[in-house]
């Protein structure tokens, strides 16, 4: 185990490596630029291949097309790049190609400011692209030593599932110099609860079964196993059809072959004084989760019956987490609140869901440990849920 | 050399994708003929070919036709898509692309001269049926001057890629492209001999094809499905490179040759890493 003073870009690298990735497509963006600079450094000296693309839909084609030839393959972004992205995802979808994304967060809509974190796309990462039907996976980590797991855990999980894995990382977390801890071994890396899935190749020439079964291997191009991929719906050998039946077939195992082994991730997600039966859950996931865990236990301490709930794994959403009858609080790094929105769905009917935003920085404790106050007295908050208090 | 059709479909398409359903008098059969007795002539298998496609009648036609592997990418970006996949296919494997009109020269132009930039080993055939023919017949960049279509009522009056002295085969030229021809059906036996060095250039080619579409085009603007009409249109309109006359719209025959003469990207990339992983430079 080698220890770093460095940085989360840094981080991920090294994860991508450890992962089996070869193959890294982007385009200069803050604050993901020093993830592409670090992969150009760094690949090469692992035989793997760095491409600088002409825009970041044609990045995360690269990285599909690299893919398609048996690499692992990795692009990173931030939102403004990540929307470029829808085209390139649901072709990666439909056509069940593996493939990790990298999305660090900053402040939005669109360009807004470069260097501060923000959390503008957790719907985005449900969603990032047309047509419905599919589930997505995205995981969240809050500090660079987790960015590193999470991005094996995404390669992992994109090899089982054939799909794309998101990881919604930001600023704070990519650009951010933290202690981080490489493994050096497989031993190491077991040791560090890492998991690598190898690359195997469909022999085709059926394109996928109409079940929600995984761990079917992803198609492969250049083997001559006659395989076939497109964006059309596929019949079972990779024909494109135009019957509704064969496209009730393509979606169901879009969704379920994620929403029915979600055994694989949802351990994933962190809970603090949760069994203690709170009366107030505070729900955030990335780094405001770090000022969260921390303002949770000081409010313990002065006797206030709060748990902190964080989300790791992020979709599918985990609605069997929100079961308990209790006030929620969704702590953000948006204004609009996103989060939010899911908690009150998930929450039981008769729950009071409130939310507590900022944007290109992170919540103080005080301000955390005064809402919970307020909000477990029953009095009104200073900032009213959706309204900003002054302009 | 001569080929039967039926002995070129059962050794290289699969019998369930042919025939297409192309409209009647259709000249995509024949292009896609063209290339395929091309592909037979230099004597490559199955095996030797990964065959792409995109969106629209071109895409849409020839995609899974090819017996062995195959992808369609989204409208435009299949050049992308190749680039990433020359990257990790051996050197041997021919990447073969049947993509429109729109697709190379509208949305997908971008990634086309990126390809082009970095001599991609790829052979891109432009199946161009003259405008957006699957969508009912809109206009495109390569449309001739002038034509009436269902989003051109007026007569396409935009300078376009086909406009005098603007010739997209001069912008990918410029691009880096290494070879580059432009052939119309009744080129036959010519074209099927571009399409081979094509094929043979380890870089980025590109032959561009015009093709009749008498469903939409050429009952817009020459009043008739008939066929012969617009096969009869083509060959007044067309004319060998440096036989122009003034209504030339297609300059055919070969508009660049630089075959094998410049790193090709995949070798240039692989061989590139493999200098650093053992000396740590360049």
């Amino acid at each position: 185990m080698k220890r770093y003073l460095e940085t989360g870009n840094f981080a991920i690298t090294e994860a991508a490596i450890l992962a089996g990735c070869r193959f890294f497509a982007g385009y200069p963006i803050t604050p993901a630029t020093e993830l592409a600079e670090a992969m150009s450094q760094r690949l090469p000296q692992v035989g793997g291949i760095y491409l600088q693309a002409e825009d970041e839909c044609a990045a995360m084609h690269m990285c599909i097309g690299a893919s398609l030839g048996g690499y692992k393959a990795m692009t990173a972004t931030s939102g403004p790049g990540f929307i470029l992205y829808a085209d390139p995802y649901g072709w990666a979808l439909g056509c069940e190609t593996p493939l990790v994304i990298l999305n660090s967060g900053r402040v939005g809509p669109v360009s807004g400011i470069t260097g501060a974190p923000g959390q503008g796309e957790f719907y985005l990462t449900r969603y990032p692209t047309q047509g419905g039907n599919f589930e997505s996976i995205c995981l969240a980590p809050n500090s660079a030593q987790e960015v590193m797991a999470m991005t094996v855990e995404a390669f992992y999980l994109a090899e089982r599932f054939r799909m794309p894995v998101t990881v919604l990382a930001d600023q704070l977390i990519t650009d951010g110099f933290e202690d981080i801890s490489v493994p050096e071994n497989e031993d190491e890396m077991k040791e560090m609860g890492f998991r690598v899935w190898p690359r195997k190749i469909h022999q085709g020439p059926d394109f996928y079964p109409a079940t929600d079964e995984i761990d079917i291997p992803p198609v492969v191009l250049g083997h001559n196993t006659g395989a076939l991929c497109s964006d059309w719906t596929p019949t079972e050998e990779g024909y494109d059809i135009e019957e509704v039946e064969a496209h009730h077939k393509h979606a169901f195992r879009l969704i379920y072959k994620v929403r029915n082994h979600r055994e694989l991730f949802s351990h994933h997600n962190e809970k603090k004084f949760m069994g203690d039966d709170p009366d107030l859950i505070v729900v955030s996931y990335g780094t405001p989760s770090r000022v969260v865990n921390t303002a949770v236990a000081k409010a313990r301490e002065q006797g206030l019956k709060v748990g902190a709930l964080r989300l790791i794994n992020l979709w599918p959403f985990p609605d069997e987490l929100f079961n308990q009858k209790a006030k929620y609080l969704a702590v953000e790094l948006n204004w609009d609140g996103e989060l939010v929105r899911e908690v009150q769905r998930a929450a039981p009917d008769d729950s009071k869901v409130h939310f507590l935003g900022t944007c290109g920085d992170l919540p103080t404790i005080a301000d955390l440990i005064e809402t919970c106050e307020k909000i477990l007295k029953n009095e009104p908050l200073a900032r009213k849920g959706w309204v900003l208090e002054a302009w | 050399m001569q080929y039967k059709s039926s002995e070129l479909t059962s050794k290289y398409l699969r019998s369930r994708k042919i025939p297409s359903t192309a409209c009647t008098g259709c000249g995509l059969g024949i292009n896609h003929k063209i290339v395929v007795q091309a592909i037979a002539e230099l004597g490559l298998e199955v095996a030797d070919i990964v065959w792409g496609t995109s969106i629209g009648c071109a895409g849409r036609q020839t995609f899974a036709t090819w017996k062995g592997d195959g992808f369609a990418g989204t409208h435009g970006r299949v050049y992308a898509i190749a680039r990433g996949l020359r990257i990790a296919l051996p050197p041997e494997k021919k990447i073969i692309l049947t993509v429109g009109d729109g697709d190379a020269f509208a949305i997908g132009l971008n990634h086309l001269i990126h390809a082009a930039r970095s001599n991609t080993d790829m052979t891109v055939i432009v199946n161009d049926n003259l405008g957006y023919q699957s969508t009912g017949g809109q206009y495109g960049w390569t449309t001739p001057q002038g034509s009436k279509t269902d989003s051109s009522p007026y007569g396409m009056f935009e300078q376009n890629l086909m406009s005098s002295g603007m010739d997209v085969m001069k912008i990918l030229k410029g691009a880096g492209a290494t070879f580059l021809a432009r052939h119309v059906p009744m080129d036959g036996a010519w074209a099927v001999a571009s399409v081979k060095k094509g094929i043979q250039n380890r870089g980025f080619s590109l032959i561009h094809m015009p093709f009749p579409c008498p469903t939409n085009f050429a009952s817009r603007e020459l009043g008739s499905r008939d066929p012969v009409n617009i096969y009869r249109w083509f060959k007044e309109h067309a004319a060998p490179l440096g036989q122009e006359k003034e209504s030339t719209i297609w300059a055919t025959g070969i508009w660049h040759d630089a075959s094998n003469t410049r790193p090709e990207f995949s070798q240039l990339v692989h061989e590139t890493v493999e200098k650093i992983r053992r000396t740590g430079s360049i």
